[in-house]
C-alpha cells in the first residue's frame, strides 16, 4: 500500500512539473505579459517599463525565470508575486481554494445522493417504471450543458429581486452558514449546476454497475441463504460494483474544475475558477500559473486517493497491484 | 453484445447501419435534430435577415418585433399577412421602446431582396427567406425576430450565423482528436511494454487535468484578436491535443480484447501483416464504440468552445459565436427585462448537445459498447 501511494505520489509529481513547464513556456514565449497594456501607455517612458521588468525579473530569458520559479516553488513553496492584485499569489489562492473545494464538495455529494438512490431504485426493478425514468434523468442531465443550466440559474435569481440583492454578496473568504443566508442559498444553487452533469455520469455507472453485480453467483447465493433484498443490494451488490464507480470519481474530478471555471463566473462563485478568468483577462501569469498548478495538484490528488479506496475495497487488487492493471480496460 | 466479425469492407457495413438507424426512433430523432441544425448553418446568410455585424446604433437593445395581422387596407392578396408594427426608442435613458403611431405597418415578405451574399460559397444571391421589402420611400424599420443587442444588430441573424462557427469546431476537434486518439491507442495496444505503459499513463493524466483551466492559460498565450479562421484552428488544435485520452484508451482496449478473438488469431496464423490486421479485421469490429465515443466527443467540444467565447477569449466581437451572445446575459437586469430572447444561444446549445446524446444513447444501446 505504501509503494503504491508513494509512486503515485511521485508520478503525479512528475505530471505537475510537465503541466508547469509546459505552461510557463506556452504563456512566456508567445508574448504578452503584464507590462504590455502598460508599453502602449504614453504617459509611461520606456525608462521606467524597463525598470518595472527588472524588478520583476521579466527582462531575463526563459529558462532562467522558469528555474527561477521552480526553485522559488520547491524551496519556499512561494508562487511568486501577483501582477494584479499586488500580493502575493498564495494569499490570494488561499481563500478562494476553499470555496472551490466547498462547493466542488457540495456539488458531489449531491450528485452521489442522487444517483445512489435513484441507481438502487433502478437496479433493483429492471425495465420498471423507475428504471426508464433513470434512463431520462441520464439523458437529459448528460445533454444539459453546465453553463446553459448556469445561466437558467441565474434568470432565476433575477427574476426574484430579494434574492438578486442577497446573493451576489459573497467575497473571497467571507462564506458563512448563519449569518447572511443568501450565501448558503448561492451555495446550493451553484452546487446543484454543477452537480447535474455528474450525476448523468454517475447515475449510468451505479445503475449498470449494480446490474451487472446482481447477475453474478454471490448474489444468488446471499438470496438462497434467506438476505432481505435491502442486504443483498447494499452489503452484497454494492460492494461488488464499488470499483467502477471509483474510478469514475477520479476521473471527474478534472471536469468537474473546469465546470467550476463557468459556473463560478456566472453565479460569481468567489472560488479558483473565477480566479483563472480575472488572471487570464489581466494577463496576470504568476497568478496564472498558480491557479493551474492548484487545480492540476487538488485534481491529481484526488485521483490517488481514488487509487487507494479501490485498493482498500477490492481485495483482488491489493494482491495483484500491478497486474490488475492490464486486464481491466476501459 | 456480440461482435460478430463481418468479412466485408465498410461500404457494406455502412449500409448495414444505415439500414438499422430507421428503426430507433430516438436515433431518428437526434440525427434529424443534428442534420437541421447543420441545414441552418450552412444556410445561415439566406435565412438571416440582416448582416451578423450590421449596426443599428439608433435602437440598442430593442425589443423582439411586434407582429400582428396587417390591417386590411395593406393586403394586397388572399392571405391574411402578418405586418410588422415599428418600435421606436422614447425614452434613451431607460431604453423605453413605443409603439410608432406616425409609422404604417409594413408587410412581412418571403423571399425580399436583401444583402448580397455567397450560397454555399458560389452563387451571387440577394433574396432571403423572409424580412421586410425596402419601402419605396424612407428607411425601412428593421425586423428584429429576437430584438437588438447594444450596438443595435439583429440578434436572430447572430444567433443563426453562430452556428457555423459553433458546428464548426466541434467535428473538428473531434476528428482530430478522435484520430489523434485511435493512433495512440493502436499504437499503445499493438506495441505494449513500456511504450504502452508511458502512453497510457500520458493518456491518465490527461483526462485528469482541468482541461479548461489550462486552454484559458495557453489560449492568453496567443493574442486575443486572431481572425475567425486562425482561431478556430487554434482552438481546435488546443482541444485536441488535450483531448484524445479517453479514445486512446477505449482503442487500446479494443485492440487487446479483440486481438484474442478466434478471428484475429486466424488472420495471424494466415500471416498477415500488423497494419492488415489491425484495418481490416480489428477496427471494424471496433467502430461501434468507437463511434460512440466521438459521439460523445462532439458536444464535449462544441461546449468547450462556447465557454472559452463565453469567457472572452474564444471567438472575438463583430463575430458572433452562441458563447460571446451569451456574454450579454450575465447582466441581471438585461436579464429580468429580456430573459427568453438572451437565452435563445443556451436554446440553441441544448438542443444540438440533445440531439447528440440522443444518437449517442441510441448508438449505445445498438451495440456501440465496449467490450471488457
Amino acid at each position: 500500500m505504501l509503494r503504491l501511494i508513494l509512486s503515485r505520489l511521485l508520478q503525479a509529481l512528475l505530471a505537475l512539473l510537465l503541466i508547469s513547464t509546459l505552461t510557463f513556456s506556452l504563456l512566456a514565449a508567445v508574448g504578452g505579459d503584464a507590462l504590455t497594456a502598460l508599453r502602449v501607455d504614453p504617459l509611461i517612458s520606456e525608462e521606467s517599463i524597463r525598470r518595472l521588468s527588472r524588478v520583476y525579473n521579466l527582462d531575463q530569458p526563459l529558462h532562467l525565470r522558469y528555474a527561477r520559479w521552480v526553485s522559488g516553488l520547491l524551496l519556499r513553496g512561494d508562487l511568486g508575486q501577483s501582477f494584479f492584485y499586488q500580493s502575493s499569489v498564495w494569499s490570494v489562492l488561499k481563500p478562494r481554494l476553499s470555496s472551490t473545494l466547498l462547493l466542488a464538495s457540495a456539488a458531489l455529494m449531491m450528485a452521489v445522493a442522487c444517483s445512489a438512490l435513484l441507481g438502487a431504485a433502478s437496479a433493483r426493478r429492471p425495465n420498471s417504471l423507475i428504471d426508464r425514468f433513470c434512463g431520462l434523468v441520464i439523458l437529459l442531465t448528460a445533454s444539459t450543458p453546465r453553463i446553459v443550466l448556469a445561466l437558467a440559474a441565474l434568470a432565476l435569481i433575477a427574476s426574484m429581486p430579494a434574492a438578486a440583492d442577497r446573493a451576489f454578496q459573497t467575497t473571497p473568504g467571507s462564506f458563512s452558514w448563519r449569518g447572511a443566508s443568501g450565501d448558503v442559498w448561492q451555495l446550493c444553487l451553484a452546487a446543484f449546476v454543477l452537480s447535474v452533469p455528474l450525476v448523468a455520469i454517475f447515475l449510468g455507472q451505479t445503475r449498470d454497475a449494480l446490474k451487472a453485480a446482481l447477475a453474478l453467483d454471490f448474489v444468488r447465493v446471499a438470496r438462497a441463504k434467506g438476505l432481505s433484498e435491502r442486504a443483498v443490494l447494499f452489503r452484497h451488490a454494492l460492494r461488488a460494483a464499488l470499483n467502477p464507480l471509483i474510478t469514475t470519481f477520479g476521473y471527474s474530478l478534472g471536469s468537474l474544475m473546469s465546470g467550476s471555471v463557468v459556473v463560478e463566473t456566472i453565479l460569481n462563485w468567489p472560488g479558483l475558477g473565477q480566479l483563472s478568468v480575472t488572471a487570464v483577462r489581466n494577463r496576470d501569469v504568476p497568478l496564472l500559473m498558480g491557479v493551474v498548478m492548484l487545480t492540476s495538484a487538488a485534481v491529481l490528488l484526488g485521483n490517488l486517493l481514488a487509487d487507494v479506496l479501490q485498493h482498500l475495497s477490492d481485495p483482488r487488487l491489493r494482491r495483484a497491484a500491478d497486474s490488475a492493471r492490464k486486464s481491466s480496460p476501459a | 453484445m456480440t461482435h460478430q466479425h463481418i468479412n466485408t469492407g465498410w461500404p457494406q457495413l455502412l449500409a448495414v447501419r444505415l439500414r438499422s438507424v430507421r428503426r430507433d426512433w430516438t436515433l431518428t430523432a437526434g440525427i434529424a435534430i443534428i442534420s437541421a441544425c447543420y441545414l441552418v448553418a450552412i444556410f445561415a446568410d439566406f435565412i438571416a435577415p440582416y448582416p451578423y455585424a450590421s449596426q443599428s446604433r439608433r435602437e440598442p437593445f430593442a425589443p423582439p418585433a411586434r407582429l400582428g395581422r396587417c390591417p386590411p387596407s395593406e393586403v394586397a392578396g388572399f392571405l391574411p399577412r402578418l405586418c410588422l408594427y415599428k418600435q421606436t426608442l422614447i425614452d434613451p435613458l431607460a431604453r423605453r421602446y413605443g409603439e410608432d403611431a406616425r409609422a404604417a405597418p409594413q408587410s412581412l415578405t418571403l423571399f425580399p431582396r436583401g444583402y448580397s451574399y455567397k450560397l454555399l460559397g458560389l452563387i451571387s444571391v440577394e433574396r432571403h427567406l423572409f424580412g421586410v421589402e425596402a419601402a419605396a420611400s424612407g428607411e425601412p424599420a428593421r425586423l428584429y425576430l429576437l430584438g437588438a443587442d447594444r450596438l443595435g444588430r439583429d440578434r436572430f441573424s447572430r444567433l443563426i450565423v453562430a452556428a457555423r462557427f459553433s458546428l464548426l469546431t466541434g467535428p473538428m476537434g473531434t476528428l482530430l482528436a478522435g484520430a489523434l486518439g485511435i493512433i495512440i491507442g493502436c499504437v499503445a495496444g499493438s506495441a505494449g511494454g513500456a511504450a504502452d505503459a508511458a502512453l497510457m499513463r500520458l493518456a491518465d493524466v490527461l483526462m485528469a487535468l482541468p482541461t479548461l483551466v489550462i486552454v484559458l492559460a495557453v489560449r492568453t498565450a496567443f493574442p486575443l484578436e486572431l481572425p475567425p479562421s486562425r482561431a478556430v484552428l487554434l482552438l481546435v488544435s488546443i482541444f485536441a491535443l488535450l483531448g484524445w485520452a479517453e479514445m486512446a484508451r477505449l482503442a487500446r482496449s479494443m485492440v487487446l480484447v479483440l486481438g484474442e478473438r478466434e478471428f484475429v488469431v486466424a488472420a495471424k496464423g494466415l500471416g498477415l501483416s500488423r497494419t492488415r490486421i489491425l484495418f481490416r479485421h480489428i477496427l471494424p469490429n471496433a467502430a461501434r464504440p468507437l463511434i460512440v465515443q466521438a459521439s460523445l466527443m462532439f458536444p464535449a467540444f462544441l461546449l468547450a468552445e462556447t465557454a472559452l467565447s463565453f469567457l472572452g477569449v474564444g471567438l472575438q466581437e463583430p463575430e458572433p459565436s452562441w458563447g460571446n451572445m451569451l456574454a450579454e446575459a450575465t447582466d441581471l437586469a438585461q436579464l429580468r427585462r429580456s430573459t427568453f430572447t438572451l437565452l435563445a444561444p443556451a436554446a440553441a446549445i441544448l438542443l444540438v448537445t440533445l440531439g447528440a446524446h440522443l444518437s449517442a444513447a441510441a448508438l449505445k444501446r445498438r451495440g456501440g459498447q465496449a467490450v471488457s
